[in-house]
């Protein structure tokens, strides 16, 4: 074991950095989805004609086809250059593409991968409904075989981005009368197209980046279905993989620089003095060095066996509890000016507010329990 | 980058694995074998990282952390952290007590059969001859024998501070597998007792619990792997890297030695079954090379 890098490595490293010394934009990237839209595509087309999107994507459809450490190498940098975060490109990078490479028919991978990595197509992921959150298998929405189409009726909510997406990931029950995880369809639907209503959602930080999209006699080709009618559940699960697992680098990455941040203000407010103070910013100083040797230890293990570990799973649910922490502490540290905060403020607080989606989006952090405990435990079901 | 074991690596804990199992299983925590020492320092386990003119095998941290959190989760003698870092830095051989200072003298744990003692005094390694005719007593941690010491002994010190450093991490490494011991025996339990005409670990406030044991037992591993190559490495944080791999390890043991008595219930509380000998190890070694705020706090 050993954590050096090689010369070429070490190389990729300061070619990332360099380049994104260079070209960080210096303005700020708007919170309303609406608002940011225009920014993450241009940032993103900025990325990919310098040859950073698709790092570790194949070669044949536009991605880099280098290596996962350097993929993790590049989120390092990004991090430490407080790059923008990736906004309405998260759902087509982390997981709409890989779930296409992995599954996907040759012309949809050849049509969309691209696309995505470019930028030019924003996808959204169409999971939950009202009445299906945590229980996916329950999901409602249906799509009705006509000829070469599916006709699709229902609602999706809380769809990150998809009052600006183009295309969206949508699981629904394609078979009549099916029941839980069989009869469902992973499929490609075009959010430009007739029957498609998209209301917009506002979250308690003020922002609107989510919202309800209602489906009426909505036409899809069943040439846009991933993997098989009838096969959507299992489809989905890989999208849910790579969600839960490499998706969330990033966010480990950023949570190193945090907690620095967080100490020099305590140190310059004084805060620092009060004992449970230092005690709770040394233990997290701690976890956040933790996670990212998790992190590593994660990828060694892709790379050894070319899967990541069943350890995915505690990565998941550490970083989304420790993210809050960070966050909780950040609002304590700016006690009472806390109240000045109002909707359209990029501080502290709106980062508070929005990172209670840590422990729900993406599996709760109760479910994550279950997942861990059934699946890498072994321990009996609940339900 | 590499933060996964070799194939050497894993057959070296395989095979300590094994052995523990058959010659020192935890159950008989308070009853080891008489010749237990001997056995072990004949499978080179205090002089991993010891040069071989000290008739060590002069491997890595690395390779040393993996077994030791495997003797750790067998609760091996905690003789065996201090024999180790006295093997690699004072040039002495044979058992070594382990020393905890306190405020009315030392503690000197697992002295049976030890010539010298050592631990961190003022930030540096001291060791020192032990006096002769100790009685050793018992000790919170029944596998540890304790005599207790009112006046400091002559103790000359280690001035390198990797020698401390290395203290610090192995009692980690002890750490770690004590918080996989009973995170383990937890779960075993959770899948087999039975209530309301079903496993116990089929209740969610069982098996959260249970993961929960599962996230700790892996941040302390996970940084417990990165301090070892960072101290192998020399690297320029690696005072920082121990640290945090010492007091993640130390709170993992402690939590998961309380959960695993909380899930066994009733028989969980007695001194007939096996949790509280993590709890206990647990206890011990917080008081081992323990991390203050500061230290992980500091730039
Ligand atoms: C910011 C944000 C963005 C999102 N973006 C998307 C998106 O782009 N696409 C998409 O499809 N979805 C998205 N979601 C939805 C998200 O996946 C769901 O919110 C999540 O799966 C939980 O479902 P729910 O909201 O229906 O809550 P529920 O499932 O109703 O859960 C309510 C509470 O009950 C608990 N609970 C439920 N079942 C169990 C159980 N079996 N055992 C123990 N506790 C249980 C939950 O943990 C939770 O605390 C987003 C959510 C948020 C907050």
């Amino acid at each position: 074991m050993d954590i050096g890098f090689s010369p070429e490595e070490t190389h990729f490293r300061e070619e990332c950095r360099d380049w994104l010394h260079a070209n960080v934009p210096a303005e700020t990237r708007p919170l309303d989805a609406a608002d940011a839209i225009g920014f993450d595509k241009a940032w993103q087309r900025q990325l990919f004609d310098a040859g950073w999107a698709g790092i570790n994507w194949p070669t044949d459809y536009g991605g880099r086809g280098l290596s996962i450490v350097q993929q993790v190498i590049w989120l390092e940098e990004y991090a430490k250059a407080h790059a923008p975060w990736i906004g309405a490109n998260f759902v087509g990078i982390n997981h709409g593409g890989p779930t296409l490479i992995i599954n996907a028919s040759e012309e949809q991978k050849a049509y969309h991968l691209p696309r995505i990595l470019t930028g030019e197509a924003i996808w959204c992921q169409g999971f939950s409904e009202p009445g299906a959150g945590s229980d996916l298998a329950g999901i409602k929405t249906r799509g009705r075989i006509e000829g070469d189409e599916l006709v699709v009726n229902g609602s999706k909510i809380w769809t990150s981005f998809a009052h600006v997406a183009d295309w969206q990931e949508l699981v629904l029950r394609t078979e009549d009368g099916s029941r839980r995880h069989s009869g469902l369809s992973w499929v490609i639907c075009d959010m430009h197209a007739p029957g498609i209503t998209v209301r917009p959602i506002r979250k308690m930080s003020g922002q609107i980046e989510f919202a309800q999209v209602f489906y009426d006699d909505v036409r899809i080709p069943l040439a846009n279905v991933v993997g098989g009618l009838g096969n959507g559940w299992k489809v989905a699960m890989s999208t849910l993989s790579f969600e839960r697992g490499t998706g969330f680098i990033a966010d480990q990455v950023k949570q190193g620089q945090e907690i620095d941040d967080l100490i020099a203000t305590a140190r310059a407010n004084g805060m620092i003095g009060d004992d449970r103070i230092a005690h709770e910013l040394a233990q997290m100083r701690a976890e956040v060095a933790a996670l990212r040797a998790m992190t590593y230890r994660n990828i060694s293990e892709v790379v050894r066996t070319g899967q990541p570990g069943a350890e995915a799973s505690l990565i998941r649910l550490f970083t989304a509890e420790l993210g809050q922490r960070l966050d909780r502490m950040a609002v304590a540290l700016a006690g009472p000016e806390m109240l000045d905060f109002a909707y359209g403020d990029d501080n502290a607080v709106g980062d508070y507010l929005r990172g209670f989606a840590g422990t729900i989006a993406g599996g709760s952090a109760q479910i994550q329990r279950d997942i861990i405990g059934e699946r890498l435990l072994g321990l009996p079901r609940s339900r | 980058m590499n933060l996964t074991p070799d194939d050497d690596q894993r057959a070296f804990v395989t095979a300590t694995a094994d052995w523990c199992r058959d010659t020192m299983p935890l159950e008989d925590a308070r009853d080891r074998p008489a010749d237990l020492w001997n056995q072990l320092e004949a499978m080179g386990l205090p002089g991993i990282t010891a040069p071989e003119a000290n008739g060590g095998l002069a491997l890595d941290h690395a390779t040393e952390v993996l077994v030791f959190a495997e003797l750790g989760r067998h609760l091996a003698p905690v003789a065996l952290p201090a024999s180790a870092v006295a093997a690699r830095w004072t040039g002495t051989r044979g058992k070594t007590a382990l020393a905890v200072a306190a405020s009315d003298g030392l503690r000197l744990l697992d002295g049976d059969a030890a010539q010298h003692g050592l631990g961190i005094f003022d930030g540096r390694i001291g060791h020192f001859a032990l006096p002769a005719g100790l009685v050793p007593g018992h000790s919170l941690d029944p596998s540890a024998t304790l005599v207790r010491l009112s006046a400091m002994p002559l103790t000359e010190t280690v001035d390198d501070p990797r020698a401390a450093l290395h203290l610090q991490l192995l009692a980690a490494a002890f750490s770690v597998g004590c918080a996989d011991a009973a995170r383990d025996m937890a779960v075993d339990y959770a899948k087999v007792r039975e209530q309301f005409e079903r496993p116990i670990g089929s209740f969610q406030a069982i098996k959260h619990m249970c993961a929960d044991m599962a996230v700790r037992a892996a941040v302390a591993r996970s940084q417990l792997y990165y301090a070892a190559c960072a101290l192998d490495a020399e690297d320029a944080d690696t005072t920082f890297h121990v640290a945090a791999a010492k007091r993640l390890a130390d709170q993992a043991a402690l939590d998961n030695g309380r959960a695993n008595i909380q899930i066994h219930g009733g028989i969980g509380m007695t001194d007939e079954a096996f949790p509280h000998f993590c709890l206990k190890r647990a206890h011990l070694l917080q008081f081992v090379a323990s991390v203050d705020a500061a230290a992980l706090l500091a730039a």
